[in-house]
């Protein structure tokens, strides 16, 4: 059996010195779709930010594979970002390869632009490279920023609700898109999602965050006999 | 046209001044961009005068006795500078240590601290009656009566602050705009900010010595306003700002000069001009917000 790529051993996760969630035991394993489904307030952007490393882990253990952290490629809520900033989409997407690009990197000959460029183009974003980011519709946001997250040349994509506020069509092109960047990229994905409707086919995985706990299964497993209403006492 | 030219040239009577006053035009926008983009525009208010208290006080404590540097009589604006830029600095240690916290009402603090500065300056000044003469000049900005040797010591740190702003502009973006997102690429949110907090009290203690908080506060908030509609990226935001406010120096100085006005009123009016004909040329080209981006390649 291959390591997993995260693990919470007897972990609370929460802000200061509130819990938001207590008592974590997961294992995420690579290449899963993992959906961390809840509902409002019940702790999924808490568990995503402490595996991104954005909030540390209050008791019990987080750990990730290997020495190095693994590089997290993060599609945030799309209305977290201020459009205030006259940054084109490519501009955004740009900011992805910020790892790349050290010091006095371009003096030196290098140059991010090909990979933006094609980060883009995966994306079906390649046509929006330069229009104003402030101007582009929900959609072409949600492109715009996995692009950029796809710059980071990561191993695990984490994205925190990347359908709200979007339509049904729209959704199922992102769906679409996040399935075949899996594929092609052999990533492992996070997704933040209050819901689980259009996703349910594609998560191999859902952690399920309610009342203070957390639980994590295969997909059929957590679904199947309304298995989490009856733990949670929640109707999906 | 003539005159213009006239005051170009080196051997133009107050060219330091010019020099000076046009420098700053240039820099203070380039901070500037970030009390906009940031949302902090108040702390463009409200540090200024901060700094101009810190002036005061130590003028104050100067007159009381308490010699911090002994010396000629140019060593006063040193001791200004020690008193501008330790109250500035400060200032901006709480207001970035309540913002890290996110709780409150940012813009009742900085409110609160503008009233503070402003109570404290006249109080300092009340304390120190025989100071006061000297004080007025410098919260007023004496660039017109720059020796040699500051006016060179001003270049060189304007200089240095013009770098630091283009060379780390990614940097500061990154962390201005999405600080998880900086976090996860494994840069130090903090450290970033602090260096770009302290080329923001620089840039205030310097430019409030030099010319008086309200032009440094005009410098700061108004240019980057006028360029912000029609900037195609950060580097173009800080071009177009920095353009406008040495743009606004230089004209507003020539005005001054030629019609016997004081300086720092009329720079801030020139620049005002600035963002209303900003304003007017949107509403003539019909543009709305920053939706001017057709044919632009930021690729």
């Amino acid at each position: 059996m291959t390591e997993p790529l995260i693990r919470f051993k007897h972990a609370s996760l929460g802000y200061g010195r509130t819990p938001v969630l207590a008592g974590v035991d997961l294992e995420i394993p690579a290449q899963a779709f993992v959906g961390i489904l809840g509902h409002n307030g019940s702790g999924k952007t808490t568990m995503l930010k402490t595996i991104l490393g954005l909030i540390p882990c209050l008791k019990g253990q987080f750990v990730s594979r290997g020495q190095a952290a693994p590089r997290f490629g993060y599609v945030p809520q799309k209305e977290r970002l201020d459009p205030i900033y006259p940054l084109s989409a490519y501009d955004v997407a740009a900011l992805g390869a910020y790892r790349r690009l050290e010091l006095f990197a371009k003096l030196r000959g290098r140059d991010n632009r090909p990979l933006i460029q094609r980060c883009l183009a995966d994306c079906g974003a390649a046509g929006l490279a330069g229009k104003a980011y402030s101007d582009l519709s929900g959609g072409q946001k949600q492109r715009v920023l996995i692009a950029r997250a796809l710059a980071t040349e990561p191993e695990i994509l984490a994205l925190d609700e990347p359908l709200a506020g979007i339509d049904i069509t729209t959704q199922k092109a992102l769906l679409k898109l996040l399935k075949e960047i899996k594929e092609q990229r052999r990533l492992t994905i996070l997704m933040v999602s209050h819901r689980i409707q259009a996703e349910r086919g594609l998560f191999t995985h859902i952690i399920w965050c309610d009342e203070g706990h957390a639980l994590m299964g295969q997909t059929e497993e957590m679904l199947a006999h309304g298995k989490l209403g009856e733990i949670f006492r929640t109707e999906l | 046209m003539s005159q213009l030219v006239a005051m170009l040239k080196p051997d133009f009577l107050l060219h330091h001044a010019l020099y000076g006053s046009v420098a700053m035009g240039f820099v203070c926008p380039l901070v500037g961009v970030y009390f906009l983009l940031r949302r902090l525009v108040f702390w463009g208010v409200a540090l200024p005068q901060v700094s101009a208290a810190g002036i005061a006080c130590a003028f104050m404590l100067q007159g009381l006795g308490l010699n911090i540097l002994a010396g000629p009589e140019s060593q006063e604006k040193h001791l200004a500078i020690i008193g501008s830029l330790v109250f500035t600095g400060l200032s901006i240690l709480f207001l970035a240590v309540l913002e890290r916290r996110g709780k409150g009402v940012s813009e009742g603090r900085i409110g609160s601290l503008y009233a503070l500065a402003w109570a404290a300056s006249i109080l300092f000044v009340a304390w120190n009656a025989a100071g006061e003469t000297e004080m007025l000049g410098l919260l007023k900005g004496e660039i017109v009566a720059i020796s040699e040797s500051d006016f060179h010591a001003m270049l060189n740190v304007f200089g240095l602050i013009a770098v630091t702003m283009f060379l780390f502009q990614r940097e500061f973006l990154l962390v201005s705009y999405d600080r998880d997102m900086a976090v996860t690429l494994g840069r130090s949110v903090l450290v970033w900010d602090v260096l770009l907090y302290l080329v923001v009290g620089l840039t205030v203690s310097l430019g409030v010595m030099t010319v008086g908080p309200l032009v440094i506060f005009g410098f700061l908030v108004v240019p980057p306003m006028a360029a912000l509609p029609w900037a195609r990226g950060m580097t173009s935001f800080s071009v177009l700002a920095s353009l406008c406010g040495g743009a606004s120096a230089l004209a507003g100085f020539y005005i001054s000069y030629t019609c016997d006005l004081p300086l720092g009123p009329v720079v801030v009016c020139v620049a005002c001009a600035f963002l209303i004909l900003s304003w007017l040329a949107q509403a003539a080209l019909g543009l709305r917000g920053r939706s001017a981006w057709a044919g632009y390649s930021g690729a």
